[in-house]
Formats: C-alpha cells, structure tokens, sequence
C-alpha cells in the first residue's frame, strides 16, 4: 500500500514537475505560458524559513541543500538554485582562502557570509603582473594568485609544506564532493518536490573578474587609466577560459540557462566610455559562442545596469534571460521586452520592511508592466537574504498564483 | 611569442599531453588510452583553479 502510494506520489511529482520546465522554458524563450512561473533566487532566507543558522547553511552545504529542500516543498515555486548560499566556506577553508568572512568564524553565526576585497595595495595580481596573465591565464591563477589568496599554499620557489599539500588534496577532494552533491540535490528536488533546478553553470564577465579577484575594483579603475592596453588584453585572454567554463558547466539538456552574475562593469562604477572599450567587446562574443552552442544565458544584473540596455540588445534575440535587481524594469521591459525574457523586480527592502499589502500591489504593478505577453518570471530583485520576511514571500508567492495566469 | 604562449595550455588543459608525452617511454600499448586518461584527469586540475576564482 505505503508502495502504491510512493508510485503515486512519484507520477504526480514528474508530471507536477514537467508542467513546470515546460512554464520556465516558455517563458525564457520569451513566450507566454500558462502561467507567470516563480523562481526566487533564495539564499539565506532558507536558512531563517528552515530553522538554521547562517552558520550552518554556510559551512555545511547539507543544511543547506535541506533547508533549500523545505522552501521548495512549502512554496509553489516552479524554479530554484539547489543551494543559492553557494559559497560553502568548508571548501573555502579547506583550501585556506583569506577573501571571506565566514559566519561563526570571522563574523557573528547569524551574518551572511562576507567577501572582504584587499586594499588597493594588497590586491592579489599586482599591477606590473599584467604580461604573466596575459601569456598564461592558468598557470598564473595557479602560481601567482593562489598563493596569494590561500594563508597556506606555497608560491613557486618557496618551501612546500605539509600544509601546502593538504589544501591542494582537501581541496580538489571537497570540491568534488560539493558539485557531485548537486546531482543527488536537483533530483531530490525533482522527486520531493517537483521543483525545476533553475541554472546549471557559471559565467562572469573578464572586466568583472579582474575587479573581483585580481586587481580588485579601486586597482582596476587605475588600471583602466594608466595601462588600458594591457587591461584589454587580460581581458581577450579570459575569454576562451571562462567560455569553456561557462560551457562545460551547461545543461546538457538546454533547457536552464547558465547563470551570469554581474558585478560592477557598468555605468557609474566605470563610464560609458570604459563599458563600451572594456566590457562589453570582451562579453559580447562569449555569450555569442555559448549561444551558438544552443544555450542561454542569465543575465544577473546586481545593481542598475539600464544605461547598458541598448547593447544588451544587439544579442540575439532569446540568447539570454535578463533579470532586474534595481534597474527600472519597465524601461527594462520597453528595450528588450522584445527579444528577451525579463525576470525580478520585486524589490528586496520591500520584501524585508514591507507588508504583505506592499508586496502583492508591487507585484500587481510589476505584472500589469511587463508580463502581458508572457517573457516575465517573478523574483525578487537581488537574492533574498534572512531579512526577508516570510510573509512577504508568502505574498509574492500567492499573489502571482492568483493573478499571474494567462 | 604570446600567442605560442597561449597555444601552450589551452582552455581546459594544465598540462598539455604533447608535454606529457615527451616524458614517457615509448608506448607499447594503446598510446589513444593513455592520451584520454591524461586529459580526463589533467581537466580536473583546470576545473579546481577556475572554479576557485570565479565561484569560491
């Protein structure tokens, strides 16, 4: 009987399951489906829903892959990330990384985890290390900035140490872990819950990554100043990298896109004139290439990147799915809304201060805006911390069901 | 002499097989095996760096 019934259940979940890759898929190649699709892009607000700590969702990606379990069966949500806390710091620490501030360690249990960017002078590729980059993306990663940004793995020519050995090991080992895991986790969520696993992949941008990791954003606006020729070419010789990255990470099936998260490539971070020489003639081609190869891309637009919008839309069209922290959306919607899926929008100081009234009338406003024809996917605009409020999710949630079908 | 440099670790490579080959005997057996057992595994190594900077 108790097997009949888990037979049962199982059919209800595929088929619960299918009906909603069917609405993703739809509505990221811009059409309409049968109804708006939910894909919030929840990190630490699973941790306060599910009953744990920032600690523990951080530094042990099994509660975190539970709590992102919990939400997924609680909510009707048609799309999730299986753990959108994605920097498990026991990996980070393994390897002995100094760029995060890990909660229960460096931080109170309770704070999301933190990316502390060095000082100008202490940034980890210096500025005379261009040509090494250059020349050798991957042996430089390797012997110059792992080094640099591990307390304990050894720079070429110095000693190697029992501690050098072991985060290479620890490390190699608990990576694999942690992305092997990912396969048990996007079936979990597909038999428990029916849920769609929402990206698959990783991208960022050459521009980004050199501010991120490299020479960080203060040294990387010098740079951009004093020796724009070498910038420009750092950036040509990441392409092909992270083109292979973004590619070996994609679903094999092309159904979800590869996530792209952008950071502080655009207008007023750098100039227009600095996006136009920089950032984009370096992005263009990739997406380009990983949509030749069949597969989208989702633009994570963290912060407002609308005065960017008119060269978004020299893409072609369907080639990615534009999500909208703080840009306005309906100049969003009015630029692109066209060609490309659009996703987001729901502010996150609403969702955290707000009331229930506030959310579903935001969200009343944002559909009436953008998703007449189909081509919108609800979120919120950045990824929900524990600041959201539950009630306020439970809004947004509810009220796109009520309203949002077609 | 960059663009030669770049030939040398393509995307997805730390040690080119062409490098690695050098460093061998030579092959009595099936010389194909050996090449894609190096790859798989050498692209592990490419995956770790690469991850580390652009997810960790």
């Amino acid at each position: 009987m108790a097997k009949s019934y888990d037979i049962a259940q199982d059919k209800d979940m595929e088929q619960l399951y299918a009906e909603r890759m069917k609405r993703y898929v739809t509505t990221m190649r811009n059409e309409k489906p049968d109804m708006i699709p939910i894909r919030p892009f929840v990190a630490e607000f699973t941790a306060k829903y599910a009953g744990y700590t920032c600690q523990e969702v951080t530094h042990d990606f099994e509660k975190a892959f539970a709590a992102a379990r919990k939400c997924a069966a609680d909510f009707d949500w048609d799309a999730v990330v299986g753990n959108m806390v994605y920097v498990w710091t026991g990996l980070t620490e393994a390897i002995g990384t100094k760029y995060y501030g890990v909660p229960g360690i460096h931080i109170p249990p309770d704070t999301g985890f933190q990316y502390i960017e060095p000082p100008e002078e202490e940034a980890f590729m210096k500025p005379d290390e261009y040509d090494q980059l250059i020349e050798d993306p991957t042996g430089f990663l390797f012997n110059v900035w792992l080094p640099r940004i591990s307390a304990d793995v050894a720079a070429v020519g110095e000693p190697t140490s029992y501690r050098n050995n072991l985060s290479f090991l620890k490390g190699g080992m608990a990576m694999l872990n942690y992305f092997n895991a990912f396969g048990t986790q996007n079936e979990l969520l597909r038999s428990e819950s029916g849920t769609v696993s929402a990206i698959s992949g990783i991208l960022k941008a050459p521009f980004d990554i050199i501010a991120d990791k490299l020479r960080g954003y203060l040294g990387l606006v010098t740079d951009v100043m004093e020796r724009p020729d070498k910038v420009l070419a750092a950036c040509e010789a990441l392409m092909p990298h992270l083109t292979h990255v973004a590619l070996s990470g994609a679903d094999p099936d092309k159904n979800v896109p590869i996530g792209f998260w952008m950071h502080r490539g655009c207008v007023p971070f750098f100039s227009q004139e600095h996006f136009d020489k920089f950032y984009w003639p370096t992005l263009r081609p990739i997406i380009e290439k990983i949509w030749s190869n069949g597969h989208q891309v989702l633009f994570y637009a963290e912060g407002d990147w609308n005065a960017h919008l008119n060269a978004f839309a020299e893409l072609p069209d369907q080639s990615i799915v534009y999500h909208v922290d703080r840009g306005d959306i309906f100049e969003v919607h009015r630029v692109i809304g066209h060609k490309f899926c659009i996703s987001g929008g729901i502010p996150n100081f609403l969702l955290s201060y707000g009331t229930p009234k506030d959310v579903r009338e935001c969200c009343k406003k944002v559909i009436d805006g953008v998703a007449g024809d189909g081509g919108y996917i609800m979120d919120a605009s950045a990824i929900v911390q524990d600041d959201g409020k539950v009630e306020n999710i439970k809004a947004m949630t509810e009220f796109t069901r009520e309203y949002g079908v077609y | 002499m960059a663009e030669e440099k770049k030939a040398i670790r393509k995307p997805g490579v730390c040690i080119p097989w062409e490098e690695k080959l050098k460093e061998l005997p030579e092959l009595s057996g099936d010389k194909e095996l050996v090449r894609k057992v190096w790859e798989d595994i050498d692209v592990l190594g490419y995956v770790y760096i690469w991850q580390c900077l652009l997810s960790f």
